[in-house]
């Protein structure tokens, strides 16, 4: 018989996005997406999700706990692009704007079983001093255009100074501040499901 | 107060006491518990000590109590009047205060009652716990809790008392929440009693009173010092106020105390009067009593030290004292008579009358707590671990041992000395002595090696084992292979011996030499009458015996001379076999000539004409001369000869050089002045090294001066502490003279040691430098690099170079536990081949670092390496297998030699790999695969049919195919086009893939003051405006988009002037004259029209019922259908969207190619009913649409708009039939009379996309230019100068053209001549040849530039290429026409500007007599300057031949602005006075050639475009039939020629008269539609449009013609005709 489709493989992401550790923030929430390759593609679950707003624990460790489940399954053809999980943590700014806090990326781990990952959570930062005194006033900081740029390499690079009529771009580096650390647990199973090929 | 003064009184106090404690020896114990108890006191209020009283106390406490309660609220530190126990007299106080004093009595008890009845529930029995709380409260008081707020807490105060805190703060609490209740007042003798009742005194509290007294009087003391502080001083009162009676508070000596600590409720109820006063005498003198002042004044000596005895000072008796710790003299002389005071038992003071001290501990310097080493009680996990800092290695590719921790590593380089063979200071005897010293260090080592005694016994041995060979004593061996060793013997000793000859040879001159030398050096010392150097040679004779040495100096010339015989024999033996060889050879060739020449003689006698000469003169050979034998007297002579030349001669003594140094140096008295200052150079000059360890200096040697015998001697050994892998080592020798500066010498380049070389068996090498510097010096100096001589008339010159020898050795250093501090091979160079090294041999063959084995083998074959040394076994297994041939040896190098080893499959396997070869070229982003998703994980699951349509266009790509394209010239445009896009796209990926800042990162701008003004104006809005606008709408981008996702959103207004119908009653009827036909154009001169308006419209008949359908990727939707020429729908049309491949990134995006086709339809009702009778019973009417004109907009500019919005003329064919232009009443009533100016009808459109898409940014990429750079550098500045004052008009200097270079926008511009086609049609009307050459233009096929290349680049062609590509988009249709303008003596500009709905766009405007008029080059139509209907609806720059102007005028409409370039405050010209016009040449070709066009070709493109379009009618007919109406057809076929040759102008009637002639019984509705030809497709998009194979009434028939026109160059014009019709009944 001819295959009925493509054989893949299935990965089956169960956890949570646990805590995380912003010592300067408080009341903060998550929101999580995956980024993955061409090959890849979800077949249950949620890819994204929003959590409630946490507040510090009171105790020594200042935790922000979400707790917020993650449960997707991805089928793929292709190891390429494996899927990565794309943190961003928002929270209020002194005025009461919604911020972002930490972007963060991580690679979904490759091995079955249970795991437990600490993702270092940075911003971008102003590119000028002016720059970060009127965002922090107007409570624009600036974002990414899409969380999920953290997650690739593309464009990430330094730039080389402007040709040569054109003047240097001022605006041309942008570094990251660290911010924070979050928790992720994660429960991988991974199975291959192969349809009909078997029997010759 | 201030709690801390407090605090640090009290410190004081105790310390105080301590010392009065010590002082007086009291014990320790009871002093503790006294000072407790004080303690505890100080901080508490008195009053509050009564108040935890008041259940032993009684009534009496009470007002005190109150005093407490509020003094502990406000802790008011304010002296004033307090209450006073009254004085038994009452008289004096006021009724008032009387029953003030009343009320708060009352209050008070009451307040009392409460707390004393809680306090005694809660404190039953006090006493027992006395003992106890002491050390409780001690413990309180210690911490440090602040006394104010021990007041507050009202802690207890006397010792018996002790209770909770806690519970009475709450009962004062209680007190404190009582209302003041007003009762009757007490009598005076009650008040009095209160205030003065007499308790008996405690046991206790009398027990302490003389100690509470005593402490009263240090107390005093301090307050001497203090008195700025009386609340302080109060509170300190207050303390002893406890413990004393009623009494005693009254006896006057402390009432002044009762002032402090006043209560600012005291006036409630306290009498006033006047303060008991005591004189200060009488004070003075009871302080005095108590008080104990001690005086300032330094105390006589005598009386510190016992009676009668002098004092004694140690240091003068020369004992040692250590310095006294520093007190001031006056705290000294305080202690000293407080001393003396109080104890006089003097014990206190020394010898010398001063106070006993011991010496300052103060150390004069920090010092670290000394490190405890004994301590074993630390437990140790807690103990301190010393680890020594990492080093960071940054140099990462040097980084030893990857894997390693860096170790220490030390390499050890000793630099014992420097000679200088030559110096610039060397006098001409130092050069003579290092010459021979030289010769004599060459003498000492060949004497070491003596190599000629070497090969002299070789040559013996090897004798003897010839003449061993020769004889017969081994019978054994045969006879062969002695033969062949006895040859090799044989040779072998000829070469020895010449070895052995040269050796001696040398051995020999170099002796002369050095005599030579020294003789020179003897004759010169002699000459310059000084020495210089201490150089002796002594020639030792070593004599030998005589005749022995002949002896065997004849042996060995004889044996020579024997082997030279018997060589020579040999050589002999040979030669005459040749000789022999060769004259037997002679000899036959004799005979046969003899032979010969007897026939010939013969001949010659026959023929005597006959030719008399040899044949072959030439080839006579020459009679061979026998080999002279050897003789043996020659042989002898040379022999002998040679003997004398290089041996010794026999007898003759042994000369034995000894080179001394006892040679004395002359004294500079002695020597000329010359040499004196050679001298002193030397002695001035001083050499150091520097030590440079990869290429940095890492230390340098000390500088030592130069020796007179040109030697330094350093001795220093660096240890090099490295981390990195030595790469080079060198030393650098450095000069200094005098104070000058420092010169380089030389360098000089130091090995890097083995790794077996280590510290302690390093040899001291010598490494020989020089250096190539020129040093000319006026003294005896011979200086570097210049000539001199030793002869005096200057001949035989000499140039000698600095050099010498630097005598170091480097080694690796030993660690401490002995093992070598050698780095692990580097893993980069070294490691490889050492580990290679280590392994088989066989096995690393091939690889990097092993030379070429053959060569090896070849080598090891030649030097006979013994086989049998171990040392030498694994190179001869080497040799033998590489010998043997076994082994492949690569004669190439191989980079990665393991490569072979990782590769999991074979190169070929991987291509054939289906799946492999997918991910590659999703990887290159090939178009097919670009967003191919889920790539099958086996090769089995992916079809052979992905890969057809990308192996189909590689193959195409050379091919070129004419199916799709027809017309060949086509075909090939198109394969060039698909080039250059491919090639212009392979750019631009890499331009994709770079990312600026603002594309990753959303930062909101700095606001500036035009922003903030702006939202703040916001803010006064209205909410809801009476005209509202749209709003802007947040832009998506294009990547997170999906199918269905997008929507063409096309709002459709109204429309104006639409054609209405003419009545079919006029079949027959002659067209009237006043309907305005379609075709009108001139707007220029509009024709006034006389609209008489026919009555042939019955009244109340519609005249046409237009509905509008849009179109886009053959999604059909319409409007309702409206009524009228003048209809007005104002509907939203919702069309989906889908991008090609569901690709809906930004290049995908740009390239699509879909129009959006709105189409304007009239709906017509027919009456179907067969039966006049069934009318009223239903109703029967069919639809039918006629098709009335379109307007096209493509995709890509409603992307790259974002939005279009405005008026737009219908595209109405030529020739509509049963159609007119009607004028209408309102038209006449004058209502707009501009726009009945421009014939035509008009559509009012909003267009846009539903959300909003980015559109793809220009490309950043610049590119390079052959422009003058002052020229781009003025272009930059006239842009940013233009955009600074009107940032949205366009303005255009430099382009890009087709091979990617920035060009000048005026090098486009050059007249160009159009075709003479053209010119001849109608030479006499410029007007109209302007028309016909804006036609030509306008039929070359319009592309976008962005839908041929990826991303937005503007990219232009020159007009040939234009004319080449036969596709282009405005700009390029614009400069084609302006440079046509400009050969027909126009004057023509290009106009940038924007229009709808191009948006930005390139126009062209001329100027004729009075006017301008703008040309649209796509369309061909010209628009007067103020028509209202001209698309352009902005202007931002013209551009000339020779000039830019931009536009600085205030509008930029080109209604409203004036086009008179000339005038510079209207137009900004880029080329002035400032910046001449520099002539810039065109990059226009000279003319251009037009080919005429295969009228062939063109026909038989007619009939298959005919052809196709019918087959596709037919096909989007799937359910009926479909009838052609051959005859109507050739009728329309006749009639297309007509169209093209009056461009559709004035001909619909006769043609309307002719179809009606011909096809009268046909009920008939079609139209031509003409288009430029560029591909099949967009006709057949055109034809489907329309709509007429909707029809579909059973007996309908089609009709459809094509017909081409060609242009030259292969610009042809279609025209289509495509009509339906019915039969009428």
């Amino acid at each position: 018989a001819p295959p009925a489709g493509p054989s893949v493989f299935l990965l089956m992401v169960n956890g949570q996005v646990e805590s995380a550790q912003f010592p300067e923030y408080d009341e903060l929430y998550c929101k999580y997406c995956f980024v993955y390759g061409q090959d890849w593609a979800p077949t249950a679950g949620l890819e994204e999700g929003i959590s409630q707003i946490t507040c510090k624990s009171q105790d020594v460790r200042q935790a922000l706990v979400w707790n917020f489940p993650i449960d997707v399954t991805f089928k793929s053809t292709n190891p390429y692009g494996w899927p990565q999980i794309v943190l961003s943590v928002y929270g209020p700014d002194v005025f009461g704007n919604d911020v972002v806090r930490g972007y963060g990326a991580v690679h979904v781990p490759f091995s079955p079983g249970r795991h437990k990952r600490t993702i270092p959570m940075f911003v971008p930062e102003s590119t000028s001093k002016l720059q970060r005194l009127t965002s922090w006033f107007m409570g624009r900081r600036p974002e990414y255009t899409d969380p999920k740029v953290v997650a690739q390499g593309e464009g990430r690079e330094g730039k080389p100074p402007g040709f040569r009529p054109c003047p240097p771009p001022i605006l041309g580096f942008s570094s990251l501040l660290p911010s924070g650390l979050a928790l992720v647990h994660f429960q991988i199973n991974r199975r291959r499901r192969t349809f009909w090929h078997a029997c010759p | 107060m201030n709690p801390k003064e407090e605090k640090v009184k009290i410190i004081t106090e105790e310390f105080i006491e301590n010392d009065e404690d010590t002082g007086v020896g009291r014990q320790k114990k009871t002093s503790k518990v006294a000072r407790q108890k004080r303690k505890k006191r100080l901080p508490t209020a008195g009053p509050e000590e009564m108040v935890s009283e008041s259940p032993h106390l009684g009534h009496q406490q009470e007002p005190v109590q109150e005093d407490s309660d509020t003094r502990s609220l406000s802790m008011t530190s304010r002296r004033g009047p307090r209450s006073l126990p009254p004085i038994p007299s009452a008289s004096r106080t006021g009724f008032a205060e009387f029953s003030m004093r009343e009320r708060m009595r009352e209050k008070l008890q009451a307040a009392r009652s409460k707390a004393e009845s809680t306090l005694l529930q809660e404190i039953p029995t006090p006493r027992p716990r006395r003992l106890r709380s002491p050390r409780e409260k001690e413990l309180e008081t210690e911490f440090g809790t602040e006394p104010g707020e021990e007041v507050q807490r009202t802690q207890q105060e006397d010792d018996s008392q002790s209770y909770s805190r806690v519970k009475f703060r709450d009962s004062v609490r209680k007190i404190k929440s009582k209302p003041p209740v007003p009762p009757g007042f007490p009598s005076a003798e009650e008040a009095y009693n209160f205030f003065t009742f007499n308790f008996d005194p405690e046991p206790e509290e009398s027990e302490e009173k003389p100690k509470a007294k005593n402490r009263d009087g240090t107390n005093q003391e301090e307050e001497e010092g203090e008195e700025e502080e009386p609340p302080v001083q109060g509170e300190h009162k207050t303390v002893f106020n406890t413990t004393m009676d009623e009494e005693e508070l009254l006896s006057a000596k402390d009432d002044e105390d009762f002032l402090l600590g006043l209560d600012h409720r005291a006036e409630d109820f306290v009498a006033v009067r006047p303060a008991d006063y005591e004189s200060v005498h009488v004070r003075l003198q009871m302080e005095k009593e108590l008080l104990f002042i001690p005086s300032r004044l330094t105390v006589p000596t005598y009386k510190k030290l016992p009676e009668n005895v002098q004092p004694r000072f140690l240091e003068d008796e020369g004992l040692y004292i250590g310095a006294r710790p520093e007190v001031p003299r006056a705290c000294q002389n305080i202690m000293e008579n407080r001393l003396l005071t109080q104890e006089p038992g003097r014990k206190w003071f020394g010898d010398d009358g001063r106070i006993l001290a011991l010496p300052n501990p103060t150390k004069g310097f920090p010092s670290r707590p000394p490190i405890l080493t004994r301590e074993q009680d630390i437990k140790a996990e807690l103990e301190t671990l010393y680890k020594k800092a990492v080093k960071y290695v940054h140099r990462s590719q040097h980084m030893i041992g990857s894997g390693d921790p860096p170790g220490n590593f030390q390499l050890d380089i000793d630099i014992s000395g420097l000679i200088f063979t030559h110096h610039p200071c060397f006098s001409r005897e130092h050069v003579l002595a290092a010459k021979l010293a030289q010769l004599y260090d060459q003498y000492l080592a060949r004497h070491q090696r003596n190599k000629a005694k070497f090969l002299t016994d070789k040559l013996q041995a090897l004798r003897n084992a010839v003449q061993t060979g020769l004889n017969p004593a081994k019978p054994h061996k045969s006879l062969d292979t002695t033969q062949k060793a006895i040859n090799e013997y044989k040779s072998e000793i000829r070469q020895t011996r010449k070895l052995r000859d040269a050796e001696q040879e040398k051995d020999r001159t170099l002796l002369k030499t050095i005599i030579k030398v020294w003789k020179e050096m003897k004759s010169l010392r002699e000459f310059q009458r000084f020495t210089n150097t201490p150089l002796k040679l002594v020639l030792r004779k070593e004599k030998v015996d005589q005749k022995a040495d002949e002896e065997a100096f004849e042996a060995e010339i004889q044996a020579e001379i024997s082997e030279l015989l018997e060589e020579h024999m040999e050589e002999y033996d040979q030669k005459m076999e040749g000789y022999r060889a060769a004259y037997q050879q002679w000899k036959a060739w004799k005979k046969a000539q003899r032979a010969k020449k007897k026939k010939k003689k013969q001949a010659v006698e026959e023929h005597p004409d006959g030719e008399v000469e040899e044949p072959y003169p030439g080839e006579e050979p020459v009679k061979p001369v026998p080999p002279e034998p050897t003789d043996r007297a020659l042989v002898e002579q040379q022999v002998r000869e040679r003997a004398a030349r290089s041996r010794r001669r026999p007898g003759e003594p042994t000369l034995v050089p000894e080179l001394s140094l006892a040679g004395s140096i002359s004294p500079n008295e002695q020597c000329p002045r010359a040499e004196v200052l050679r001298r002193e150079d030397v002695k001035r000059r001083s050499i150091y090294l520097k030590v440079i360890f990869n290429d940095k200096e890492v230390s340098r040697t000390e500088s030592r001066p130069l020796g007179a015998d040109f030697r330094v001697h350093f001795g220093q050994i660096f240890n090099l502490q490295i981390f990195n892998w030595p790469e080079s080592l060198t030393l650098q020798v450095y000069e200094t003279v005098g104070h000058s500066g420092t010169t380089l010498l030389a360098e000089v380049f130091l090995p890097v040691p083995e790794t077996t070389v280590v510290t302690g068996r390093a040899p001291i090498e010598e490494v020989e430098f020089s250096s190539n510097q020129h040093v000319t010096l006026d003294h005896e100096g011979v200086g570097s690099g210049v000539p001199f001589s030793f002869e005096a008339d200057g001949s035989n010159q000499l140039i000698l170079m600095t050099s010498g020898k630097v005598s170091n050795s480097v080694s690796w250093a030993i660690g401490e536990n002995g093992i070598p501090l050698i780095p692990p091979l580097s893993e980069q160079n070294i490691g490889f081949r050492s580990a290679l090294k280590r392994a088989d041999a066989i096995s690393s063959i091939g690889t990097s670092g092993l030379m070429d084995l053959k060569k090896l083998a070849k080598w090891a074959a030649e030097s006979k390496l013994d086989p049998n040394d171990p040392n030498n076994a694994p190179l001869m297994q080497l040799i033998s297998v590489a010998t043997s041939g076994e082994s492949y040896v690569p004669e190439f190098f191989r980079l990665e030699q393991l490569q072979q080893e990782f590769n999991f499959v074979s190169d070929e396997e991987l291509n054939r790999s289906k799946r492999f070869r997918l991910l590659c070229l999703r990887s290159q982003e090939v178009p097919e695969f670009r967003n191919y998703k889920q790539i099958p994980a086996y090769d089995r699951e992916i079809m052979e049919k992905v890969f057809q349509d990308y192996e189909k266009r590689l193959r195409d790509r050379n091919v070129i195919e004419t199916k799709d394209h027809i017309d060949t010239h086509r075909a090939i445009v198109a394969k060039y086009l698909q080039q250059v896009r491919e090639s212009v796209i392979n750019r631009f990926l890499i331009a994709k893939h770079h990312f600026l800042l603002s594309d990753l990162i959303v930062e909101e701008e700095v606001p500036n003051i035009s922003i903030l003004g702006l939202s703040l104006f916001k803010l006064a809005e209205q909410k809801r405006p009476l005209r509202p606008r749209r709003k802007g709408r947040k832009k998506v981008t294009a990547q997170t988009l999906s199918d269905g996702d997008i929507k063409v959103l096309v709002n459709v207004i109204r429309a104006y002037d639409i054609p209405v119908r003419k009545p079919t009653a006029s079949k027959f009827q002659q067209p009237a004259r006043s309907s305005r036909t379609f075709s009108e154009k001139r707007a220029a001169s509009p024709t006034t029209h006389s609209p008489t308006h026919s009555a042939d419209y019955p009244l109340g008949q519609v005249l046409v019922r237009p509905f509008v359908e849009v179109s886009f990727q053959r999604t059909i939707c319409h409007t309702t259908t409206a009524e009228g020429p003048n209809p007005s729908w104002n509907e939203e049309l919702e069309l989906p969207f889908r991008a090609p491949n569901g690709d809906y990134s930004t290049a995908s995006l740009q390239s699509v190619k879909d129009d959006v086709f709105i189409n304007i339809f009239d709906e017509v009702l027919y009456d179907v009913l067969e039966d006049d009778r069934e009318r009223g019973r239903g109703i029967h009417t069919r639809i039918e649409r006629h098709w009335l004109g379109s307007v096209k907009i493509p995709f890509s500019t409603i992307y790259f708009q974002a939005k279009i919005d405005g008026t737009f003329k219908i595209d109405i064919p030529p020739v509509l039939l049963g159609y007119s232009k009607e004028r209408s009443l309102i038209l006449e009533r004058g209502f707009d009379a501009a726009r009945s100016l421009s014939a035509g009808s008009y559509i009012t459109l909003f267009i846009t996309i539903e959300p909003q898409l980015v559109p793809g940014e220009s490309v950043r990429e610049k590119f390079d230019s052959q422009e003058d750079e002052k020229l781009l550098q003025a272009t930059e500045k006239f842009q940013t100068e233009c955009a600074l004052k009107f940032p949205h008009r366009q303005c255009l200097t430099t382009v890009t053209d087709i091979s990617g270079k920035t060009v000048f926008v005026t090098r486009y511009l050059k007249p160009l001549s159009p075709p003479q086609e053209l010119l001849d049609a109608r030479p006499n009307d410029p007007q109209a040849t302007a028309e016909l050459v804006a036609r030509y233009v306008s039929l070359i096929p319009f592309l976008p530039d962005t839908v041929s290349f990826a991303g937005i680049c503007d990219l232009w062609s020159t007009s040939d290429q234009f004319l080449d590509l036969l596709a282009g988009d405005e700009e390029e249709h614009a400069v084609l026409l302006c440079n046509y303008f400009l050969s027909l003596g126009k004057k023509a500009w290009l106009m940038m500007g924007s229009a709808i709905p191009e948006g930005p766009t390139a126009y062209v405007l001329t100027r004729e007599q009075s006017h301008y008029l703008i040309w649209n080059p796509c369309t061909g139509h010209f628009y007067g300057q103020f028509d209202t209907f001209c698309p352009l609806k902005s202007v931002g720059c013209l551009i000339g031949p020779d000039n830019i102007w931009f536009n600085t005028q205030r509008y930029d409409s080109p209604l409203r602005i004036n086009f008179d370039v000339t005038k510079p405050k209207l137009w900004k010209s880029f080329f002035s006075r400032s910046l001449p016009y520099p002539g810039l040449s065109s990059v226009q070709p000279e003319e251009l050639i037009y080919q005429c066009t295969d009228k062939a070709a063109a026909a038989e493109l007619q009939d298959r475009i005919e052809k196709i379009l019918k087959e596709k009618i037919m096909d989007w007919r799937p359910r009926h039939l479909t009838r052609w109406n051959r005859y109507c057809t050739s009728a329309l076929r006749h009639f297309l020629p007509v169209l093209e040759r009056s461009r559709g102008e004035d001909v619909e009637d006769d043609h309307r008269a002719e179809l009606l002639k011909q096809l009268g019984d046909y009920r008939f509705s079609g139209f031509p539609l003409h288009m430029p030809y560029s591909e099949l497709k967009p006709l057949i998009e055109a034809v489907y449009s329309t709509g007429v194979h909707n029809i579909d009434v059973p007996n309908v028939e089609f009709a459809l013609a094509v017909y081409i026109h060609p242009y030259p160059k292969n610009v042809l014009s279609v025209w289509i005709y495509v009509a339906s019709l019915i039969r009428n009944r």
